[in-house]
């Protein structure tokens, strides 16, 4: 069996373009020339403590050191060798392409600027899981913090730090979590692609979010980010030098998601198989395709508001101030223009993977692919209109409360149609349970409470209470948390044969199952508890009278930490010695099934040609 | 042999008939109606029990959103959980796919009602809403000549009120019972977020930028006042207390401190 899986089925010469520098570079490369821009640019802009613009000069100098580090970064691992070269007339080779595409080199491809899709996916996932490590270690030390009134454990400066950290360390993870891994190793297969459009901007993606990954981490040396993952002005300009990794994090960031938006768009639709009509593709590229397409209007502004930031920090532009005229009610508009949107760039590909997983487990077709693409095309079409829901009583208009309030509660009806899909296809079948269908129900709960809650929130009188309160952060956790990362995990233990050629260890899923969802419940019902009694968000330390409600949550969250711990482990248990994995485990009929593990380097040997959409199952189909 | 003839052209009645007949039909029902009554108590009963008591009349307003939105969303909640349920009583083990469904690929009278239905009920949660934000609305201009004024200024990491036209300062917000108030909210420093907890009201304190808000408390008893945005290193202990007193209690605090009875 294992011969089977190691045996390498390679029929062309191995390329080895060895005079090209191309072979010479990588992840050490990048670091060292990183590196050496980064001290090259603190150096240039140094601060001088002795004159009163100390502030400036040093935020000026961090800021540069953060951007020049990941431009260095690129350079030394040979982001640009392919423009450039095409700029001076001599284009790679065609034997060099090939390299570059890691054709032949085993692990060290993954350490390489590789434009082979598979490996950038496995690249977003391994990038993806440690993310959620970290973030989730915060969190854990966010709940012990919590665990009784006062605030005990740690300070309040390190708390404000966590919780900032651990918010926008999340909000990054969650954003590429299904997208990163499941949209470049699986999608282009999916819709029976050779690659995705661009390779090397694929590649350019995930290095340029790689380097986005240190310059967060220094924000910990730098006084952390004490303003929450909202980094609400005027706070954020008063804030020491850790708000500058916060800033560049995002700026590159922005740039990532706008490069992979435009790579995963352009395959979609240009590079479908022969006769993939729009109404025979995949219900997870379409999710995952509108995701990233919502995300490209919706992060400039973003981007916007942290260049805004940074010459308020670096040159006292004052956008913020409201002494010299400024508004930090514009930070809050052009943050919110992005952050509404961008819930929905996080749940979208979630709830395509469920919507995917259940046909192939009940053998019958997806219920109403049109309500499942309205249902698609509502939600990110209101969800540009809704911004102002997270404002309400920030007092900057309240007569225009009323009409923000209607749209936002009108999102509940494209909502509806996606529970609808998802029942609609259970419905008369029998639901084989295995463990990415668990999560299709663990998510039909958990979204029915993240949705019921944020119409109470859509609600002015309601919000009046509830805004800036523990209700708030159950709620978005039920969404995000329960919602997309449940999906997200279905999606892994579903395509996990595919992506590593083995089988998720099943018992170990299963417990981490049931300790993650249980946990999260008690967790968040204890948070909801909270506050509803009028426990605000983000404070170090809490009244006696939300005593037990605070104790139920850091209960529930050990269960939480104890699920991940488990699924941590079987997944890397399982991918170096779980059970060879059939070609397809699931029986199911997308094109990612047809193909053998290790995925050949183009994919498929002679191009499929579709002739119907992929939910042909069930009785007289 | 008519039961067969009916089986080929059924009637809508007997089609209705039928599918009642379904076991499946009726365990989902049965799920629905029990998971709606868990979440109609959890809206009568907990609700009230977790939120604190209710000593205005946003308080009020409040809490009956939260208690009616729970019940109108049971229902829905009841039915989405009903048919998952009854998938979950339905489940194939074993490690082979499970027999193959009925092959339906849509059923448009249902995507139809469905869509139907839940814009009803997102009409009603629309209308509601309006209709209490301008209530609240109408309620501050008409009663804005009675209203006791008081001027909230945050700054980090501490509350103080300022009571213009009685001429008192505190650093506790003191309110007399029945008698409409306006808080005028301003910061010294960075946004901050008023939060009397039990008047049910919150804004935000903006840098030279004064927001409104208003209330009628309707109960005697103490407030805890809050922040309710991260302002900073010490935010979680910007807070203070207050009271709702009688308009005789009030009037004699004003006095011992100085104040004039306006
Ligand atoms: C029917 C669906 C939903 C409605 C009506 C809704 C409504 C709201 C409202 C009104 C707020 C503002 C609360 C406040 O700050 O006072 C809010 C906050 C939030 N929601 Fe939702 N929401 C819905 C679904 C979702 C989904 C699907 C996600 C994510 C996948 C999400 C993520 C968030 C986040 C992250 C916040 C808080 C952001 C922050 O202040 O840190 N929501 N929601
Ligand atoms: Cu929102
Ligand atoms: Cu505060």
């Amino acid at each position: 069996m294992t011969t089977l899986h190691n045996t390498s089925t390679h029929s062309r010469p191995i390329p080895n373009p060895s005079k090209s520098l191309i072979t010479k570079l990588n992840m050490g490369t990048g670091l060292v020339v990183g590196v050496i821009f980064a001290f090259a640019a603190y150096y240039a802009f140094r601060p001088n403590a002795d004159t009163a613009g100390f502030y400036n000069q040093q935020n000026k100098a961090l800021l540069a050191a953060m951007l020049f580090w990941s431009v260095g970064f690129l350079i030394g691992i040979g982001a640009f060798i392919g423009p450039f070269r095409w700029l001076i007339g001599k284009d790679l080779t065609a034997e060099e392409q090939l390299y570059l595409a890691g054709d032949g080199q085993g692990v060290k491809r993954y350490f390489k600027y590789c434009t082979d899709h598979k490996v950038v996916g496995i690249q977003y996932l391994v990038g993806v899981m440690a993310m959620l490590a970290v973030g989730g270690g915060m969190a854990m030390m966010i709940r012990t913090s919590l665990a009784v009134p006062g605030g005990h454990f740690i300070g309040a400066s390190v708390y404000n730090s966590l919780v900032g950290m651990h918010g926008i360390t999340m909000i990054v993870a969650m954003i590429i979590v299904a997208t990163g891994p499941f949209g470049n190793y699986i999608m282009p297969i999916m819709i029976g692609a050779r690659d995705m459009a661009f390779p090397r901007l694929n590649a350019l993606s995930w290095w340029v979010l790689f380097t986005a990954i240190p310059v967060l981490c220094s924000a910990w040396f730098l006084g952390g980010i004490p303003t929450g993952w909202t980094a609400y002005a005027p706070l954020s300009v008063q804030a020491g030098p850790g708000m500058n990794a916060f800033v560049a994090t995002i700026l590159i960031f922005a740039v990532s998601t706008a490069v992979a938006g435009m790579n995963v768009t352009s395959t979609v639709v240009a590079m479908r198989a022969k006769g993939m009509k729009w109404n025979r593709v995949p219900i997870f590229v379409v999710g995952a395709t509108m995701s990233v397409a919502l995300a490209i209007p919706a992060f400039p502004t973003f981007m916007l508001a942290m260049v805004q930031t940074a010459t308020d920090r670096v040159f006292n532009t004052g956008f913020y101030d409201a002494n010299v005229g400024g508004s930090g009610w514009l930070y809050a508009h052009l943050f919110w223009i992005m952050g509404h949107p961008e819930v929905y760039v996080i749940l979208l590909p979630g709830i395509a993977i469920l919507m995917e997983i259940a046909p192939v487990f009940v053998r019958k077709p997806l219920f109403s692919y049109n309500a499942a693409i309205m249902g698609f095309a509502g939600i990110a079409g209101l969800s540009v209109l809704v911004w102002a829901h997270h404002m309400y009583i920030s007092g900057w208009t309240p007569t225009l409360n009323g009409p923000f309030m209607v749209t936002t509660e009108m999102i509940s009806v494209p909502t509806g149609l996606l529970f609808l899909v998802m029942l609609g296809t259970i419905w008369r079948g029998k639901p084989w349970m295995k463990l990415p269908m668990l999560g299709l129900f663990a998510v039909i709960w958990n979204l029915l409470i993240g949705g019921i809650t944020g119409i109470y929130l859509s609600d002015v009188p309601a919000d009046n209470y509830l805004h800036g309160s523990m209700f708030v952060t159950a709620h978005f956790h039920y969404t995000l948390m329960g919602a997309a990362l449940t999906g997200a995990v279905a999606g892994l233990a579903y395509w996990f044969p595919k992506m590593t050629g083995r089988m998720l260890n099943e018992p170990a899923g299963y417990t981490a199952f049931w300790f993650t969802q249980i946990g999260f419940q008690v967790l968040f019902l204890g948070m909801f508890i909270a506050g509803a009694e009028g426990q605000p968000r983000r404070v170090v330390s809490f009244a006696a009278m939300y005593k037990y409600s605070n104790m139920i949550s850091t209960g529930g969250a050990y269960l939480v930490g104890i699920g991940f711990i488990i699924l941590l482990w079987a997944v890397i248990h399982s991918w170096r010695k779980g059970d060879i994995a059939p070609q397809n485990p699931w029986g199911a009929k997308t094109l990612e099934w047809t193909v053998p593990y290790p995925v050949p380097l183009e994919n498929f040997d002679e191009a499929p040609i579709i002739t119907s959409d992929p939910y042909g199952y069930g009785k007289g189909n | 042999m008519s039961n067969h003839d009916e089986e080929l052209t059924p009637t809508p009645g007997q089609r209705a008939i039928n599918l009642f007949r379904r076991t499946d039909v009726q365990r989902a029902l049965l799920f629905t109606i029990l998971w709606t009554a868990v979440f109609v108590i959890l809206g009568l009963y907990f609700y009230p029990k977790w939120m604190p008591e209710v000593m205005s009349v946003d308080m009020k307003s409040m809490e009956r959103i939260m208690i009616g939105f729970t019940i109108i969303s049971a229902p829905i909640a009841g039915l989405v959980l009903g048919i998952a349920t009854q998938a979950i009583t339905n489940r194939h083990k074993g490690d082979t796919p499970p027999p193959d469904g009925p092959a339906v690929r849509t059923n448009g009278p249902i995507v139809a009602v469905w869509t139907v239905v839940s814009g009803i009920f997102c009409l009603i949660a629309i209308v509601w809403g309006i209709v209490e934000v301008n209530t609240m609305a109408n309620a501050a201009t008409t009663e804005a000549g009675t209203a006791v004024h008081v001027q909230v200024i945050g700054s980090q990491w501490v509350w103080s009120f300022k009571y213009p036209d009685q001429g008192v300062e505190s650093d506790k917000l003191m309110l007399p019972i029945n008698r409409p108030v306006v808080f005028d909210v301003i910061s010294e420093d960075v946004n901050h977020s008023f939060w009397p907890v039990q008047l049910g009201v919150k804004v935000d304190a903006n840098r030279l930028q004064t927001t409104v808000i208003h209330t009628v408390p309707t109960k005697l008893g103490n407030i805890d006042v809050k922040c309710a945005e991260l302002c900073g290193l010490y935010h979680a202990y910007m807070e203070t207390s207050g009271k709702v007193m009688t308009t005789d209690d009030f009037n004699n605090w004003i006095t011992t401190n100085g104040g004039h009875v306006a």
